[in-house]
Order: C-alpha cells, then sequence, then structure tokens
C-alpha cells in the first residue's frame, strides 16, 4: 500500500564514510528535499558533490548516518525491502550479466520483478523496439559496445511498471539518438506517472527533461524548486548573444566593464553572462558606440550558468 | 520464494552458457578421487585401519573427497560476486525487490543442485570403478549433508568476499586457509595417529566435522553420537555463518 503523496521525502540526511587511518568523508551533510509524485526530479551537483551516495541512500544500498529518508512513505533504514518494491534503478555502474544475451538480461530483470514469462517476452518485444534493440536481441553482453550496455541497462528499467525510477548518469556513454530515445521514453513514463529521480552532468538534459531539480555541493543542497525557480534563484542571470563585424579590444573592455559572470568569445560573437536586467541593458548600450553590433540576443541564462554561478558563490563563501 | 527463484533461474542462466564449466565442475571430484585416492590406495597397499576397523583408502578418502567438493563449490560461488561487482550487477541486484537472506540463499541454492550432481556422480563411480561400499540408504543424508556443507562453508566465504575488495587478496587468503584447514582436518588420514596439537586444533575445525559426518554416512566410520554433535556443530556454524553474511552483504556495500 502506497502511504505517501511524495515520493520522495529527505530530512537532514547525513551519510559519512568511516575508514580505519583515513579522516571520515561526509559526503551527504544535513541535506532536505522532497519530491512530488510524478515528477522528472533532477538531484545536480560537480563530482563528488553526494548525489551518487544520496541515490544509494534512497535505494537502499547504504543506510543513512543520520537523518531519515522515505521512499513512497517507506522508511530506506526500517523497511528497506518496501521501498525494493517501489523502485528500479540504473545504478552508475555499467550493470549488465556479460555471459547472457540481451534477451536473457530481460528476462532476468523481469523474473526478479515479479513478471510471468509471457509478460517478459510481450515487454521485451515493446522496449526493445524502443530502445532499437531488435538486432540485438540474441547478442552477449559480452560482445555489445559500452553505449549499447547501458541502453540495455536503462531499457530494462522501463520493462517493470514500478512508481520510481532511478536513473543514475543513464545517459552517459550514449551517443545523441540513444539520449535522445532515452530522454523521449523517461517523458513517456513520467506522462504515466512514474516518478523519475535522475542524476546527471549534462545540465542541457536536465533543463528541458526535469520538473524540479535540486543542487548539490559538497553533501549540502545549495538550491532546490522548480527549473523556472531555480534558474531565477536572486541570482537574476541573463546571457546576450552579441555578434559584431568584428570583435575588438574596446569592446572586449567594455564588456569586462560590465562586470560579467562569463564571457566567451566566438569568432565575430561574444557570449556573455550578466546578473540583472540593467546590467544587460547598459552593457548593450556601451558596445553599440565601440564597435558594428550586427545582431543580438537576450536570454534568461541556462540552467548551467546558474549552477556555474552558485557554486562560485558558495566556493567564495567558503 | 519467488526472489529465490529468480536467483536460482539467473544462476542456471549463466552456468548453461559454459558446458566446458559443467563438465569440469561435476568431473573434478569424481578425477580427484580416482587419481589421488587410487595412489594413496597403492601405496598404502592393505588400507589404513580405523576404529577397529580395516578400511582401504578409496573407500576413507571419499568422504574427504566429498568434503572438498563442498567447499569448493562454496569457494566457486562465492568467487562469483567479484565478477558481479567487477560487472557492476552486484549494485543492481541489491536493489531488487528481495531481502539480503533471499539473495544468498538463492545464490547457493543452484550450487546445492550441483553439489548433489557432484556427489551422484562420484559416489556411483567411486562404486562401479573402485569397489566402494556405500550404504545406499544412507544416500538421502549424504546429499543433506553434502548441501548444508556448501551452503556453510559458501556463507562464510562470502562474508570474506564482501570484506576483502581485491579479487587477488581473496584468492591468496582463502587458499592459504584453505590449505591449512584441509590438513587440520580428518580430509586426507584419520585422526587417532596424529600429534596432539594437530588432533585438538582438528577437533573444533568445520572441515573435520563434515568430512566426519559424510565418513559415517559413506562407510559407516565413527560413532553415532559423535557425528551427532558434530552435525549440530556444523548446522550452527552455517547458521552463524549465513546471520554474518547478511550483516555484512547490509553493511559493506
Amino acid at each position: 500500500m502506497i502511504k505517501s503523496d511524495k515520493a520522495i521525502e529527505v530530512e537532514n540526511l547525513v551519510k559519512v564514510y568511516a575508514k580505519r587511518n583515513r579522516q571520515p568523508i561526509r559526503a551527504v551533510d544535513g541535506l532536505t528535499f522532497a519530491v512530488q509524485r510524478g515528477q522528472i526530479f533532477g538531484l545536480l551537483g560537480p563530482n563528488g558533490a553526494g548525489k551518487t551516495t544520496t541515490i544509494k541512500v534512497l535505494t537502499t544500498l547504504l543506510t543513512p548516518t543520520a537523518g531519515s529518508a522515505r521512499v513512497l512513505g517507506y522508511d530506506v533504514t526500517s523497511k528497506p525491502l518496501d521501498v525494493r518494491k517501489q523502485i528500479c534503478v540504473v545504478v552508475q555502474e555499467n550493470a549488465i550479466e556479460l555471459h547472457l544475451s540481451v534477451r536473457n538480461n530481460f528476462r532476468v530483470f523481469g523474473r526478479f520483478h515479479g513478471l510471468s514469462s509471457g509478460e517478459i517476452e510481450k515487454r521485451t518485444d515493446r522496449v526493445s523496439e524502443l530502445f532499437d534493440l531488435r538486432s540485438h536481441i540474441n547478442e552477449k553482453g559480452l560482445d555489445l559496445s559500452g553505449g549499447l550496455k547501458r541502453r540495455v541497462q536503462v531499457a530494462k528499467t522501463f520493462l517493470v511498471d514500478k512508481p520510481i525510477v532511478f536513473l543514475d548518469e543513464a545517459t552517459t556513454g550514449m551517443d545523441t539518438f540513444n539520449k535522445r530515445t532515452t530522454v523521449q521514453a523517461i517523458r513517456e513514463e513520467s506522462r504515466k506517472g512514474r516518478t523519475i529521480v535522475l542524476t546527471t552532468h549534462i545540465l542541457d538534459e536536465a533543463e528541458v527533461l526535469c520538473d524540479s531539480v535540486a543542487i548539490m555541493n559538497h553533501g549540502r543542497l545549495i538550491a532546490h524548486g522548480s527549473v523556472e525557480s531555480v534558474k531565477a534563484a536572486g541570482l537574476r542571470l541573463l546571457s546576450l548573444s552579441l555578434s559584431f563585424d568584428q570583435v575588438t579590444d574596446s569592446i572586449l573592455e567594455q564588456i569586462r566593464f560590465h562586470n560579467p559572470t562569463s564571457i566567451e568569445v566566438r569568432n565575430t560573437t561574444v557570449d556573455v553572462t550578466v546578473r540583472e536586467e540593467t546590467a544587460a541593458l547598459d552593457l548593450l548600450a556601451a558596445v553599440r558606440h565601440h564597435g558594428h553590433l550586427l545582431h543580438f540576443e537576450i536570454t534568461a541564462a541556462s540552467l548551467e550558468d546558474v549552477f556555474v554561478q552558485l557554486l562560485d558563490k558558495k566556493a567564495g563563501a567558503a | 520464494m519467488r526472489a529465490i527463484s529468480a536467483v536460482v533461474y539467473r544462476e542456471y542462466l549463466i552456468r548453461i552458457t559454459s558446458l566446458t564449466w559443467i563438465f569440469f565442475d561435476l568431473a573434478v571430484p569424481l578425477l580427484y578421487l580416482l587419481m589421488f585416492g587410487v595412489a594413496f590406495d597403492k601405496a598404502l597397499g592393505q588400507g589404513i585401519l580405523i576404529g577397529g576397523r580395516s578400511v582401504s583408502y578409496n573407500a576413507f578418502f571419499l568422504a574427504g573427497v566429498l568434503s572438498m567438493t563442498s567447499f569448493g563449490n562454496a569457494l566457486n560461488q562465492s568467487y562469483g560476486f567479484f565478477i558481479d561487482r567487477d560487472n557492476g550487477i552486484l549494485y543492481e541486484f541489491l536493489t531488487y525487490p528481495m531481502t539480503r537472506g533471499e539473495f544468498l540463499l538463492g545464490k547457493i541454492l543452484f550450487q546445492c543442485g550441483m553439489t548433489v550432481f557432484q556427489s551422484v556422480l562420484t559416489i556411483g563411480f567411486g562404486a562401479i570403478l573402485l569397489g566402494i561400499t556405500v550404504p545406499w540408504h544412507l544416500l538421502f543424508f549424504v546429499f543433506v549433508a553434502m548441501m548444508v556443507g556448501t551452503a556453510g562453508w559458501f556463507f562464510l566465504l562470502a562474508t570474506v568476499a564482501f570484506l576483502i575488495r581485491r579479487n587477488d587478496t581473496f584468492t591468496t587468503v582463502i587458499n592459504v586457509t584453505y590449505f591449512v584447514l584441509m590438513f587440520l582436518s580428518s580430509v586426507f588420514y584419520p585422526l587417532d595417529r596424529v600429534p596432539t596439537w594437530l588432533r585438538a586444533i582438528s577437533v573444533v575445525n568445520p572441515l573435520t566435522w563434515h568430512a566426519d559426518v559424510l565418513r559415517y554416512l559413506t562407510v559407516g566410520i565413527g560413532s553415532f553420537e559423535s557425528v551427532l554433535i558434530e552435525s549440530a556443530s556444523f548446522i550452527l556454524f552455517s547458521l552463524f555463518s549465513f546471520w554474518l553474511a547478511v550483516r555484512t552483504l547490509q553493511n559493506t556495500i
């Protein structure tokens, strides 16, 4: 019986790795967040931020040192089996049975999740079609490329109807086509009411996919909410794309004068990120007097810009 | 039960991918008996005197081969955790809807089936080729003892495999330990004429308990009372090992 309207509730979660003769590592440090049911939720952060540790706690692979975590109301420490009955997981490691064919990988996964043989065969056809695995269905895991192995691993989770899916860096190693297929499949599953929790380094992917995100750094939460609210989180970053007939030193000097958070020059185009609308408009007015501005575009900063800005700010504060 | 049968199904699918593997798994104990046993039997000539009875070395050694088979199967199965961990699949398994105990029981249940097949072959060919007389009415208990032995050692070795992260370290530690355990037990020779210190260690060695129980069941050597105590001791050892393996699996991944 599902006990909660929230898919995931994490309160003051702490995970410390204590190793003999070594300083304990506080991988997760007082994390609190919640995920609504049916959402696509992105857990973002740089390497070593504590994302995978958080996922491991939520999927019952690790027990927390302090605090609590509940999946559909079930506590991960006291009710781990009930939690496991609600989830399916793409772990960060490439997890595929190397000596078994793709079909048998699906069969084993389906069996573990309680599907009948007939149901497994039916769903295998659907999933292998969806992930374009038909031509590989009888190949052994050992003979597949890295990207294909990952595809099989992701495809397995769509074989079963668990209410919550965890995808830890699921698209790592996939080519553009497979990434697109995976993203589409994630969207479709979410529309069916499944909650998807994903971690990724590819922030563009998170931006287009996620309903809400949490950004972590050094085990702590530094931003949490809808993608739009995180992007607007007091930073009001704007991206300007300025195209000139030529980029001169005086143009760059003017841009730097307006304290941009980032500058990138590509041939005759300069991409700039600034805080506040007024800074953007002032900068635009200033550069017009120092060069021939052919084209400009002002957009809200991407999640990646905000992400970098948030991490810089935290690093500065530290 | 569904989870256990799923683990058994997975083990079965993996095992049937290599017929060579199956052949050697099944044939090794028999080869051990035919080569090692026969050589010693000839070397000793008149067999060995134990508990006032003279038995051929082949007959004596049959229980030793069976107990080594249990240990070897347990070792092979526990080594699989390193492969599963390297493949990453172990972490995925642990997120499946099953308890850690069900996972371990499923892992060993398939291997117990293999153990029974090996026992049938070894005892059958031992009787046909070497003339070893086995009390056939006790055969069922031999199989039970073999399965309990395999499971007990597997749970202990699985615990070690979870704690030791490197497979080469695991192999070294287990090989050395196994070597010592084998020669400090009744696997190869009767213990009534060995030095007192060796006998003292042997009586607390689970390999001795297992070999003695199997020897009683295959060639009738030993007293019922002492075999009963050794059986109970081995069952307790297996239950403790199971508890330890589950606990370690919960805490070390």
